[in-house]
């Protein structure tokens, strides 16, 4: 098998049993960033440099690629943003602390929408990122670059961050698995700040076990990140294979269900047919599985109470961003002169236009009727999910409601296909569910994603019933360009 | 439609500036957000219900020991590498006192 097919564990045992080395591993996954970066644009730096600390870890000589928005002292970090085009860290995230410790292998620093504020992978700095599969197509962000390094085979694993559905939707678009544990399961120390009550960190892999293994290295209490869960004695990988029969699953019938669809919805339809498909199968194979109503009025709600509370976290979040303690200074005579200049300067249109949203919002007059309104169908959403939560182990969905788009091509914004289909990961991060998303089919040549969301802490069993679907669904480790699939 | 002159009052409080090519975008962005905000205001009761700000309870942290906080101080040096005016250590800016 070639490199690019690899998992952790097939590269692990090569390690080990003396057929390769950590420098010729790193040596394939550097030739590949060069070659694939022209067409893929995955990374904003490529880390040239061979650094490793040798452990006992898994991940012990494994190479991987890191999202630009995490802090790594002396390497550029720029979140895919002008303002920061320039900066270089003085401090080590800590997921960054720990892969270090754990001995696995910096290939590069990985594109990202700026500052992590969009889903399409077509706004960073440095360009767009494109689809492996298809260049004609977006990966979808934010996690973008991390998504596409993935699917592209240059490495077997990669960190990304997820705020509304940025590490689940690129790995939909991509064909490989995205997950995002509980809130605080991963320390956000270093992670640049978007929406802070939203903001996730998460894994990028091509197999629900590699998911597992890195997750299991990334967690735990860290005295840097007061929202950190505490350490529990838990080993995600061991438990993969646990027993699943019985577990109960539901999906929105709203959403999912075909009669709600006409005939002129043909990708949808084309969708849903082949995840009620493998609803039947994992039936089969012991899942209890039921379609339930969640309230339409809900449902539609999520993405504008999404927007509205990350605008206006992000546009408070951000105010540090003054081209004065950092990034490029800008021009003028007095201080607030020289903001402005590098705020205008350092600002590309989309973020200016989101922080205005988030203003807007904060308005003493816009409150009660955006920003709390906002909150409050959160709490509305959390709740009825807590609830299903009682009966059911997760909540099982399409990731997406077509394939990956061509650039420049637009949904309606306000049709429900986009409100209900296109946005409702965004739950997963109002809860802090634990979320993952595996491919389970292709369409016109393209990969699909099915989500998996469960209860808060209970990251072990999403990742178990990941597993079991993964094993049906059958596109374990897939790369793009795979024919047969 | 939202007036431009509105648009332009947030942005000054943000500390940038918009072309106005970058405004009329904003105002036909504005018409489709309002449009799905409304859809926030659409539930029934909303009005009764806390807002929530976290994804879960969680309980109250201890104080941290000082030792651990020692671990996480940067160094001065190391953080004004970034800066593009420095002058004794310290970042320079344009007299704020007359």
């Amino acid at each position: 098998m070639d490199y690019q097919h690899q998992t952790i564990m097939d590269l692990r045992k090569q390690l080990d049993d003396g057929t390769c080395t950590s420098e010729e591993l790193f040596q394939t996954a550097l030739d590949l960033a060069k070659k694939y970066q022209e067409s893929d644009n995955s990374f904003v730096t490529i880390t040239p440099e061979f650094k490793q600390k040798k452990s006992q870890s898994l991940l012990n000589g494994i190479p991987y690629g890191l999202k630009d928005n995490f802090s790594t002292a002396n390497i550029l970090t720029t979140a895919s943003s002008n303002i920061l085009k320039d900066y270089i860290p003085p401090y080590d995230a800590t997921v960054y602390k720990k892969l270090k410790q754990s001995g696995a292998v910096l290939v590069g620093k990985t594109t990202l929408d700026e500052l992590a504020m969009g889903g399409t992978g077509t706004t960073a700095h440095t360009g767009v990122v494109r689809n492996p599969w298809d260049e004609q197509r977006l990966i979808g962000g934010s996690s973008a670059g991390s998504a596409a390094c993935v699917a592209r085979g240059i490495v077997p694993f990669a960190i990304g961050s997820d705020t509304g559905d940025s590490i689940r939707k690129p790995a939909a678009f991509g064909g490989i698995v995205g997950f995002k544990p509980t809130y605080g399961r991963i320390s956000r120390y270093g992670l640049f700040a978007f929406a802070s009550s939203l903001d996730h960190v998460g894994t990028l892999t091509r197999c629900v076990e590699d998911a597992a293994i890195v997750t299991d290295v990334l967690k735990g209490k860290d005295p840097l990140d007061m929202t950190s869960l505490e350490n529990e004695d838990l080993n995600y990988y061991e438990h993969l294979h646990d027993d699943i029969k019985g577990r109960k699953l539901f999906y929105f019938k709203e959403t999912c269900d075909l009669e709600n669809y006409s005939a002129e919805d043909e990708e949808v339809i084309a969708v849903l047919t082949k995840f009620h498909e493998l609803l039947d199968r994992l039936r089969k194979e012991g899942f209890e599985i039921e379609g339930i109503s969640f309230g339409k009025d809900l449902l539609n709600a999520i993405y504008p109470s999404y927007m509205t509370i990350s605008c206006a976290e992000a546009t408070s979040n951000n105010a540090n961003l003054t081209g004065i303690q950092f990034g490029p200074r800008g021009e003028g005579s007095s201080i607030e002169e020289i903001m402005f200049d590098a705020r205008t300067k350092g600002f590309s249109e989309l973020i200016k236009r989101r922080f205005i949203l988030g203003s807007y919002i904060l308005q003493k007059e816009n409150q009660e009727r955006l920003f709390l309104n906002a909150g409050r169908v959160r709490r509305l959403i959390v709740d009825r999910m807590n609830k299903l939560f009682e009966t059911y182990d997760g909540l099982i969905m399409p990731a997406s409601g077509g394939i990956a788009p061509k650039f420049g091509e637009r949904s309606d914004e306000l049709s429900e296909r986009y409100l209900l289909l296109e946005n409702h990961l965004a739950l997963g991060n109002f809860g802090g569910f634990p979320s993952i998303t595996l491919p389970m089919g292709f369409l016109h040549g393209m990969p699909l994603g099915i989500n998996l969301t469960g209860r808060i802490k209970e990251d072990g069993v999403v990742l178990t019933m990941a597993q079991k679907i993964e094993d049906v669904a059958g596109y374990r480790g897939i790369v793009a360009g795979d024919q047969n699939v | 439609m939202i007036e431009k002159e509105k648009l332009q009052d947030y942005a000054r409080k943000l500390m940038f500036e918009m072309s106005d090519e970058e405004y009329t975008t904003l105002q036909k962005e504005f018409d489709i957000i309002l449009k799905q905000m409304d859809l926030i205001g659409k539930i029934p009761n909303i009005s009764e219900v806390q807002p929530m700000t976290f994804p879960f309870v969680t309980y109250q942290q201890q104080l941290r020991e000082d030792e651990e906080a020692q671990e996480g101080v940067l160094v001065v040096s190391e953080v004004l590498k970034n800066v593009k005016h420095e002058v004794s250590n310290q970042v320079k800016v344009p007299k704020v006192v007359e």
